[in-house]
Order: structure tokens, then sequence, then C-alpha cells
């Protein structure tokens, strides 16, 4: 037993790992029979206490681990399978597995009774392993490989129900629109490898890597290709403007699936790699990733207000609060960012576990008094507050955290990035505060939308006929993982200082010198600023949508617009997609005219030769072959007739061959 | 004066009529008669060499012993040819071809 | 030229003449008597070879024997013989048979090649034999030399012939006996 509790934390790491894909293989040749999910449940069990105990516990705050094991050998390259223990990676593998195991137990009864449930228990479990395993890579060419399983299994997600064309579309999408990031990711490796010659994390990126001994100008145009390339990629995985286009839609997929994929997770993965790599980028790069992040949390909250889908109102708002955490990192503090993903992984989740108990009974409902209605809709729903007072309850929790209300965990880590993007924009000069100014704006928007939501769902009457034995509460497997999320978004998981964030344990370990300094003013006038404005816009949001004094037609063009993303889609629809199209058809018609001409003009030309050859092959090589055998035949055929049994013919042939002798003695 | 050429040329000549004869003729009588011929045109080589060895008398002795062979071997010959006779009811050669493949 | 190279030549051609015409006859009975020619004239050139005993032994054995027994076995072989002396209504001298011809010509040409060879040098013995005077000449008593050769010097080879002689006898008669079982 001692011994067994003994285990490092790199095996322990490596098992975390390795149980969800065995959960996969499981599900995988188990196949349609097996629908319980219980690999897949057990394997997340098992490796959330791996992760807590042996992991997380052991290497937190503590010396950094790494292991290498040899992997291949590309000339005199070697590449390990390295895996990488530090504050970082095991915080990120610790908030994966915690987030993936309520998930898990919710999808339990979620899910239940869905044709395709053993493909969702085996999805899930590959994703979770593509998960955990990009958490702890140390090889980047390894964390890549994770990526792409992330995005492949986030691309099968989407795509679950594929009998629905929406949802087929989605995720074609979704998989385009990663493809442009994973190429950026690609493009960054190979200037890192063709500069450094390795794709170690540790060699590079350590106390004294390969960065710092000056192989390479930290500002040079290949480090800055470098940085810009694998945001690229973290862009694309975290929904960035212009390529979040996917993240709406991929809301096709089971909602529990976009909780912990779509929301809590995969998306922070590129949060979570730009932190990674944090020291490969310079100047130039951090300020596009402040550009891009602030346009980012502004458009998308902005388009946040106008969605009446429940669940793409959360995708927008991931999308925003993604835009943060880029902020965060694009200004040095990237520990703050990395906070406000495990704060925002927690109230993100629940919030999308609540709105799908909500679509769920919502879909009961539909389903029980066979009416026709959109059962994610906002405009359909009203007053459920008094039929699911704790899913209520919980939502409203989560909100409060989103919206960065004081005792919230979402207090402490909005806080920390807006104070810190203040204290880096005065340190930096005039024309940078507006980055601080706009995530002030989109901190009200946020709290505005998430109102109306909230408002909208459980306030007010419910807008369709409902017979009230119908709807009800959510039941105990779905509740018990959404009221551990809720715990989770409190602040006393974070921070035992409710205000201030300064005490909160995971800024305190993830060390990082800021390069701007603290000024202290902004630390009582901002969270105040923040918490009275989203006092202000509840209260507003109240009168508009529960009091019914909308000041706005509803068919106004503002409304329009944010609806439509201001037309983006479309816009990407005209300018990309179409051109693209276009192309494909040039291409085609080349393809099949000129390539498949020249091929069939060779083939025809060999088939050709070919004919020729086994014309000589035919009357030339097999007539020399006959030739031969009928001249043998003909030679035995004629001198078959000396053996006639007429003793005189011997006798005459002895005596010519006798004679012949004899001449040839003479002529000699 | 007849030199020994002489009687070499002439038994040559006869030689070679019996050759011609045992392969061309179409009767095992006549064959016999050509092997004859070639038995003489060798007994008269015999004879002939035989006038310079006066010491020996080889040539003419062995041309005795060459006469009673021939008449031996004529006698046993057309034994065999009777019995040849008797059994395919011909003396042809062309038409006994049991050693035929 | 003298009376003995006309009579050799006489002689020669008589033998030759007739074995050609033995060998041209259709007709297998005449040819069979036109060979007592050939060997009377082959007996006659034996004499000029100073061979008098072989010469006669030639008529006798020959002539008396070996011609008797052939008469004597194509008259056995009667079928042949109606069919020869029926057969007038065609050529009397068949046409020779090419390829044999050839070949008989060809050993009758290297033949007379190895005796224009030869003739430029004589064995040794036969030169010292000339030398020494040891030719027979046609006043020699052949026949008392001959029975003493016979019966001293070839005492061997006549004992092997004479059981030959015997062996050919049993053997013939045996072979020419009527089948009793038939």
């Amino acid at each position: 037993m001692n011994y067994l509790l003994n285990i490092s934390p790199i095996v322990a790491s490596m098992l975390v790992v390795l149980l969800p894909f065995l959960a996969f293989l499981m599900q995988a040749l188990l196949g349609k029979k097996f629908t319980s999910g219980i690999f897949s449940l057990v394997a997340i069990v098992l490796s959330t206490i791996l992760s807590g105990l042996f992991v997380f516990a052991e290497v937190w705050n503590a010396t950094p681990l790494q292991a290498d094991y040899s992997w291949f050998t590309i000339g005199e390259k070697t590449f390990c399978f390295g895996i990488l223990l530090n504050n970082l990676t095991v915080l990120m593998q610790f908030i994966v597995c915690i987030i993936a195991l309520p998930v898990h137990i919710y999808s339990k009864s979620y899910m239940k009774g869905d044709a395709g449930i053993h493909r969702y228990w085996m999805y899930l479990s590959l994703f979770c392993f593509a998960m955990l395993g990009l958490t702890i890579s140390k090889n980047l060419l390894m964390m890549y490989i994770f990526w792409e399983l992330v995005g492949f299994a986030s691309y099968l997600l989407i795509g679950f129900w594929f009998t629905k064309e929406s949802a087929v579309q989605a995720n074609k999408k979704a998989f385009l629109i990663n493809r442009i990031g994973d190429l950026g990711f690609l493009i960054g490796l190979a200037i890192l490898f063709s500069t450094f010659g390795t794709l170690d994390l540790v060699e590079i990126l350590g106390k004294d890597g390969l960065l710092f001994q000056e192989v390479i100008d930290h500002n040079s145009g290949l480090i800055t290709g470098a940085g810009i390339c694998f945001f690229l990629g973290a862009m694309a995985k975290s929904a960035q403007f212009p390529l979040h286009l996917w993240l709406p839609d991929a809301m096709e997929g089971p909602t529990s699936v976009s909780s912990l994929i779509h929301a809590a997770t995969m998306v922070a993965a590129g949060v979570f790699l730009l932190s990674s790599i944090f020291p490969l980028f310079n100047c130039t790069v951090l300020l596009i990733i402040a550009i891009i992040g602030t346009i980012t949390a502004i458009t998308a909250a902005i388009f946040a207000l106008g969605q009446y889908d429940i669940k793409k109102i959360l995708a927008f708002s991931t999308i925003s609060q993604l835009g943060y955490m880029m902020v965060a990192v694009s200004i040095g503090a990237w520990d703050a960012g990395m906070f406000h993903l495990a704060t925002h992984a927690f109230f993100k989740c629940l919030l999308f576990l609540s709105a799908g108990a909500v679509i769920h009974e919502m879909a009961h409902l539909k389903a029980h008094t066979h009416q026709d209605f959109d059962p994610q809709d906002l405009r359909n729903m009203g007053g459920l507050r008094q039929y699911m007072p704790k899913t209520f309850l919980l939502m409203s929790l989560a909100s409060l955290a989103l919206a960065g209300f004081p005792l919230t965990s979402g207090f402490l880590s909005k806080d920390a990035i807006v104070i810190s993007a203040f204290e880096w924009a005065l340190q930096q000069g005039d024309l940078y505060l507006v980055v601080p100014i706009i995530l002030v704006l989109v901190s009200i928007l946020t709290a505005f939308y998430i109102g109306r939501l909230i408002f909208k769902a459980f306030f007010g009457t419910l807008r369709v006929n409902a017979d009230h034995a119908h709807l009800h509460d959510a039941p105990k497997t779905m509740l018990i993982p959404m009221a551990f999320l809720g715990i989770c978004s409190l602040f006393i998981i974070f921070s035992w200082n409710p205000f201030s964030y300064a005490n909160a344990a995971i800024l305190n370990v993830l060390v990082v010198n800021y390069t701007f300094p603290e000024i202290h003013f902004l630390h009582t006038i901002v969270p105040v600023t923040l918490t009275a404005s989203a006092l202000l816009s509840w209260w507003i949001g109240y009168n508009w949508y529960v009091k019914g004094k909308y000041p706005l037609n509803a068919s106004s063009s503002w409304i329009h617009l944010a609806q439509n993303q201001f037309g983006m889609n479309e816009w990407m629809m005209k300018t990309f997609v179409s051109p693209t199209v276009k192309l494909g058809k040039i291409s085609f018609w080349f393809d099949k005219y000129i390539v498949d001409g020249l091929v069939n003009g060779a083939s025809y030309l060999i088939k050709q030769l070919s004919g020729l050859i086994t014309w000589i092959d035919k009357y030339i090589v097999d007539g020399i072959v006959n030739a031969v055998a009928y001249l043998a035949y003909e030679l035995g055929n004629a001198l078959r007739f000396v053996q006639n049994g007429r003793l005189q013919n011997y006798l005459g042939f002895t005596l010519t061959m006798v004679l012949i002798g004899i001449i040839y003695l003479i002529l000699k | 004066m007849i030199t020994l050429t002489h009687f070499l040329v002439v038994s040559a000549c006869i030689f070679c009529i019996g050759l011609y004869t045992v392969i061309a003729k179409r009767n095992a009588i006549m064959i016999l008669i050509g092997i004859e011929l070639m038995i003489n045109a060798a007994i008269l080589n015999f004879v002939a060499f035989s006038k310079y060895d006066k010491i020996n008398y080889g040539g003419q002795v062995f041309a005795l012993f060459a006469i009673v062979l021939a008449a031996a071997s004529v006698a046993v010959g057309l034994a065999i040819i009777l019995n040849v006779y008797r059994h395919y009811k011909t003396i042809n050669p062309d038409n006994i071809t049991d050693l035929r493949d | 030229m003298n009376l003995e190279v006309f009579l050799f030549y006489a002689f020669a051609v008589l033998a030759i003449g007739s074995a050609l015409l033995v060998v041209s006859l259709k007709n297998t009975a005449r040819a069979l008597f036109l060979f007592f020619i050939t060997l009377f004239s082959m007996a006659g050139l034996f004499l000029f070879a100073l061979a008098d005993f072989v010469a006669i032994t030639q008529i006798m054995v020959y002539v008396g024997g070996v011609l008797i027994l052939m008469i004597f076995a194509f008259m056995l072989s009667n079928k042949e013989l109606l069919a020869d002396l029926q057969n007038i209504s065609g050529s009397f001298i068949s046409l020779p048979n090419w390829q044999s011809l050839l070949l008989a010509l060809g050993f009758f040409a290297v033949i007379l090649l190895g005796l224009k060879e030869w003739n430029n040098d004589m064995p040794d013995w036969m030169l010292s034999n000339i030398k020494s005077g040891d030719i027979i000449s046609p006043n020699d008593n052949n026949i008392h030399q001959l029975g003493i050769k016979f019966m001293t010097q070839y005492v061997l080879p006549f004992e092997v012939i004479s059981i030959f002689l015997l062996m050919a006898l049993i053997g013939a008669a045996h072979l020419s006996r009527k089948e009793d079982t038939q």
C-alpha cells in the first residue's frame, strides 16, 4: 500500500493521460452494446484522483519535474517524448480533470437514451486523453499531435448528431477554421526547429534555454514570425477574432460537450499554449495579441447582446472571456490569464450545464406537449424560476461570477486582468489606455447580456403553453456536478480574501515579473467601478426585460447587426468561401482536363508501347523460341527415317560415315 | 611388266563393285554375292603382296584361309536366307524391317 | 606389249566387266551365272600373282561349292525365281541406285588416292625382300612350300580354321533343317 502511494508524479501524470485512452479503446472495442459509459467514468475518476493527489499536490509550488523518453531520430536530432511537470502544466491538467469529472457525471443522465451514446463516451474519452496529454507535453511536436487530436475529438463531438445538416456544416466549419490555426502552429514549429534544432520546451525556453543564449536576436523577424504563427494556432483554437466563427456554430454538439470542450478546456488550450511559450514573444507579437484580444472581447460581447439562442449567448461570452485572457497574456500577466482561465472554466462550465438542464426541460416539454418550438430559444422561455429553483440559483451564481460580482471567483480574476491592463497602459502611454477602457466596457456588456439571459429565462412567465407537471428541476446526477461547480465558482476556492486578488493562490505560485509598476489606487477603484456598472446594467436589464419597459424596437437594425455578428459570416462567405469554391472548381477543371489529360495521354502512350512490345514478344521473341523448337522437331523428324529397320541403309550410313572420316583424315 | 599397282587397282574396282552390290541390291542372295566380290578383292590383294614374301608365304596362306572362311560364311548365310524366306516369304531385305523403330 | 600383259588386262577387264554386269542385271538367275565368269577371271588374276594353288582352290571352292550352294538357295526361294523368270518384259539392266553409286565411287577414289600415296614409299619388308631376291618366281614349287608352311609355321590357324569349318557346317545344317514343331 505504501508503495502504491509512492508513485512518482511522472508516472502518475502518464497514468492520468493513459487511463482515458484505455477507456476509449475499451469503449471502441465493446461498441454499440455498451452504453453505460462506465469505463469513461471510472477512467476520469481515477485520472482526477491521481492528478489531484499524486501530481498536483506533489508538484504544485515545488520543484518542476521532467522526464524524457527517446522517441525517434531524424538525422542527428533525437526527438523525445517528454513530460514536463511544472506549476503551469499541473494546474492545467488538474483543471481539465476537475472539469471533465462533473461533465462526465452530468452526461450520464443528460445523454441517457441517445442512440449514439456509445460513440459519445468513446469520443469524450478520446478528448480527455488528448487534452490531458496536451497539458503535460514537454516536446512541442508532441503537443502539436495532441493539439490535433483535441481538434479531431472536438470535430467528432460537434458533429455528434451527424444526421442534422447544421451539425455537419458546423463541424466542417470548425475543422476548416482550426486547420488555419494548425497550419500556423506547424509553421511555428518549423521555424523553431530550424532556428534552435530542437522542439523541447525546456531546452528552448528554460532558465538557460537556447532563447536566452543569444542564438538569435529576440526581436528578429524570424522570432516575430514564429510568435505570430503560434498565436495564429492559438487564435483558431481559442476562437479569437476573426477566426472565432466556428465556436458559435460548434454549439450544435451536445450541451455537455459544449461545456467541457467549447467553454472550459479545449478553447482555453490556446491561452495555455501562449502561456507555455510566453518567453518567445517579443513586443511586436504581444501588441498584436493585445489588439486581437481586445477586438475579440468587445465584438463577441456585442454579438452576445443580440442572440436569442441560449447556447450561442454563452458561446459568445466564452469568446469574449477568451479575449480577456489573451489580453492578459499580451500584457505579460499570463498568470492572471491562467487565473481567469481557471475561474472561467468553472463558472462557464456551470453556465453551460445549467443551460443544458434548461434546454433538457424545454425539450421534454416540447416532446410532451407536441408543440413545435426551438427549445434553445430564449424567447420561448420565461418564469422558469418557479419550476427549476435550484437550477436558477446555480445559474445565477455562475452569472454573477461571469459578471465579476464580489465574493465570486470571477471578480478576482477579472479584476486581476483589468487592473493589470490599466497599470500596463499607464506605463506604456496614452493610446494604450484604449485597451483597459474597452475591457471595462466589455465587462459592463457582459453583465448586461448575462443579466438579459437570466431575466428572460427565469423571470416573467413562460411564453409557451406548459402543463405544469412536466417542468421540474434536473435529476440529481445532473444537479450534483452543477452544485460542485457552483461551489468552485466562489472566491474561497482561489483566495481567502474575497476582495483582493493579491492573495490568490494561483497568482502567488505562478510567479511572473510584471514589467509595469503596481498602482495602488486602481486596486480599489476598478473593482468598485466594475461592480457598480454591473449593478447598473442589471437594473436596466431588469427594467427592460422583467418589467417590460423595453425601449428599443425588436426589429431595430442594431439588434439585427449584433444578431448576425455584423454580417461576418456572410462577409466571410463572400470573401473566402466563394472564391475558394471557385478556385476549387477551377482546380477541378484543371485536374480533370489537364492533369487527367496528361495522365490519360501518358497511359495511352504506355498502352500503345506495351502493345508494340507485346507484338515484338509474340512474334519475334516467341518466334525465335518456336523456330528453335520447330528446327529441333524437323531435324528429329528428318532423321527419323534413318531408323527404318533396313539393314542396307544402316550399312550405307555406316560406310558414309567411314568415308567422311577418311576424307577428313586425308584433308587434315 | 605387271606391277603390284595393277593388281591393287583391279582389286579396288572389284571391291567397290561389291560394295555397291551390298548396299544397292534388293535381293539377299545378291548381297551375298556382293560380299563374295569384296572378299575376292581382298584375296587378290593378299595374293599380290604375297609375291614379295617368299620366306613366309603369308599372303597365300591367308588367302586360302579367307577362301575357306568365305565358303563357310556363304553356307551359313544361305542357311539364314532360307530361314528368312521361310519366315517372311521374301528375300528382299527392304521388306524385312523388324529392326525399325 | 607382250602376251603376259595382254592376258592380264584381258582377265582384269573380264573380271571387272562381268562384276559390273552381275550388279546391273535385273535377273538374279542370270547374275548368278555371270558370277561364275567373275570368279574364274579372278582365279586367272591369281595366277598372274604367281599363286597357282590359291587359283585352283578358288575355282574348286567357289565354283564347285559356293556357287552351287547359291543356285540351290535361289531355287529354294521359288517365289523369287518365278518372279524373276516371268520378269522379261522390263528393262534388261537396272538403273544404278545413285546414293550407293556415289558411296562406291567415293570409296574407289579414296582407295586410288591411297594407292597413289603408297607407291611413293614401299614398306621396309618389301624393299628388303626385293633387295635380297626373296620373291616368288614362276619356277617355284608353291604347293610344296605351302604344305610345309601349313604344317609348321601356320599350324595353329590351320587347326582353328578346321574347327571353324566344322562349326559352320553343323550350324548351317542346323539352321536349314525343317522345324519339326510345325
